[in-house]
């Protein structure tokens, strides 16, 4: 018999198994964010030229780390935790087949443990892409699929969560917007862990010796429909999210909910297709292939984005203009909660995800630019700009809703949180511009030295990058003191907060 | 009224914001094409 409690300040009915499961999965989410984030914060201090820190081995071991923990495991704990408050707390329903959900949160755990142990004892510095053939230790491709699987059980368990409290009444008419964005991001993430299965599976067995050989083209094609989409399940969570914190700050709701909602159609439709700009300096694939998916599929996804970014801004308008804030186009603006954590991180993130991810991402996207930044240091200046100015900084600012709601505790720090969502998007956005401008400059991504020192055919870069390899450093550094003060919010709140009824 | 107008008079800053950032896209995709061009000549 499922057990429920009501939470006094939203009114959501909430079931105990989808409770726990929200602050396992958050909470170990935080903890990874940690880890993930003292990696990235080491990064930073290695490509900042004169600190320069770790050793060339540490640099690509760390690398990686930060890539699996900050990029994958962090975001991916965090949505599982979102799938059960979308498809079972926002329903008002119970979590179906609980020792499952309890099921895959093992397996993604010990995956990502695994994962972690492996590299860290040096036998699988192969980065985030693990691109054949470069070949880690098996533990290394079990620990993903280990992972990859106990999220596709989540990512199946939100459908079967979601029938349930139909069935069961608990819902009538269509699906709540944060619920519906979610059901976007478990149709993607559905068909990216299979491209996930597909690929990781041989690779598996290719290191365990008993493939003999794997295509180098087709391991990147088909891990491409992994990587990217991946993403994807991100920016749909992210997007849920901005509607969502609108809703439970303000109270506003979408102007116009269909737009929004077909939105996320458009993600469904085309956003996987647009992974093909990963392979726009890869030979096996035709011209006609390329542009077709990059510079005519893709803007129907980045089409998706710029509605949810003016929608989500015009249901903050109108809700005030209908509190009686009209005077003159703006007024709005300056009413809007900026001292909320959870609003201010959102409103960030908007920015951010747009100006320095989006814009960005459709530039680099095109075949042509992208034949001058391909493999540069402007590539990660754009995925910092999407996934920790977008998605990170939205999560974090979510955090500080679920904390009273789902973990019943007040925030510790109030003003350590009210400033932490600045503090970190201005380091994430000096980071970010600082790696896409030493990028133009031609300076390479995932490189040690970039004086190539002792190197058979010297190279200078042009003067100017050293101003901004040093805005990386010092962006990291900034971002890195706002990812503390978050982490000392959320975990001091989950140990010592006062309790709330 | 139609659906879209109504759209534009619930939130007419947005509005006004959206076509200032698509006036400052076009101009900044140009500029930044310049720059580019000037560091990466072709020929």
């Amino acid at each position: 018999m499922a057990e429920f409690r009501t939470c006094p300040e939203t009114g959501l009915k909430i079931e105990r198994n989808a409770e726990n499961l929200i602050k396992w999965n958050v909470g170990i989410a935080v903890a990874l964010l940690a880890v993930g984030g003292l990696f990235g914060l080491l990064m930073a201090l290695t490509r900042w030229p004169s600190v320069h820190l770790l050793p060339a081995d540490f640099y690509y071991r760390f690398l990686t780390l930060h890539g699996i923990d900050a990029l994958l495991a962090w975001v991916l704990f965090f949505e599982m935790g979102l799938i059960y408050f979308t498809s079972v707390v926002i329903l008002n329903s119970r979590a179906v087949c609980p020792r499952i959900s309890w099921l895959a949160f093992g397996l993604m755990l010990v995956g990502g443990v695994l994962i972690n142990i492996v590299v860290l004892l040096g036998k699988a510095d192969v980065m985030f892409t693990s691109y054949v053939p470069l070949r880690a230790d098996p533990l290394y491709y079990i620990g993903v699929i280990l992972f990859a699987v106990g999220a596709l059980i989540v990512f199946i368990l939100f459908f079967a969560n979601i029938i349930n409290a139909r069935r069961e009444g608990a819902y009538d008419g269509t699906l709540p917007l944060g619920t519906f964005g979610l059901l976007a991001a478990s149709i993607i993430g559905v068909v990216t862990l299979l491209h996930g299965a597909v690929i990781m599976i041989p690779t598996l067995l290719w290191s365990m010796g008993i493939l003999p050989s794997l295509d180098a083209s087709v391991y990147r094609l088909i891990f491409w429909g992994l990587g990217h989409p991946s993403q994807q399940i991100n920016v749909c969570a992210m997007v849920a999210v901005w509607y969502m914190t609108a809703y439970l700050v303000m109270g506003a709701k979408p102007v116009n909910e269909k737009v929004s909602r077909t939105a996320f159609v458009l993600y469904i439709l085309f956003i996987n297709v647009a992974s093909e700009h990963h392979l726009l300096v890869d030979p096996a694939l035709s011209t006609w292939h390329k542009i077709v998916n990059t510079s005519y599929v893709m803007h129907l996804a980045v089409f998706a984005s710029m509605i949810h970014a003016f929608c989500v801004p015009a249901s903050f308008e109108s809700t005030l203009r209908e509190k009686g804030y009209t005077a003159g186009a703006f007024e709005w603006l300056k009413k809007v909660p900026w001292g909320n954590p959870a609003f201010s991180a959102v409103a960030l993130s908007i920015v951010i995800f747009g100006f320095l991810g989006g814009i960005t991402g459709v530039v680099f996207g095109t075949e042509q630019f992208n034949m001058i930044r391909h493999n540069t240091f402007a590539i990660p200046g754009h995925f910092h700009g999407t996934v920790v100015g977008g998605t990170t900084l939205a999560f974090m600012g979510f955090t500080y809703l679920m904390l009273p709601t789902i973990f019943r505790r007040k925030l510790i720090l109030e003003g350590w949180a009210k400033a932490q969502p600045y503090v970190f998007g201005i380091g994430v956005s000096i980071l970010s511009i600082g790696m896409m401008a030493a990028g133009s400059f031609g300076v390479p991504r995932r490189h040690w030295d970039i004086t190539f020192a002792g190197a058979s055919f010297p190279y200078a870069f042009d003067p100017s990058i050293d101003v901004f390899m040093t805005m990386v450093g010092l962006g990291g550094v900034l971002a890195a003191a706002g990812g503390v003060m978050y982490i000392v919010v959320a975990l001091g709140s989950i140990f010592k907060g006062e309790k709330v009824a | 009224m139609t659906e879209r107008d109504k759209d534009k008079m619930e939130a007419p800053g947005v509005f006004i914001l959206a076509l200032i950032f698509l006036v400052l896209f076009i101009v900044i995709w140009f500029m930044h094409h310049k720059w580019l061009t000037q560091l990466w000549p072709i020929g």
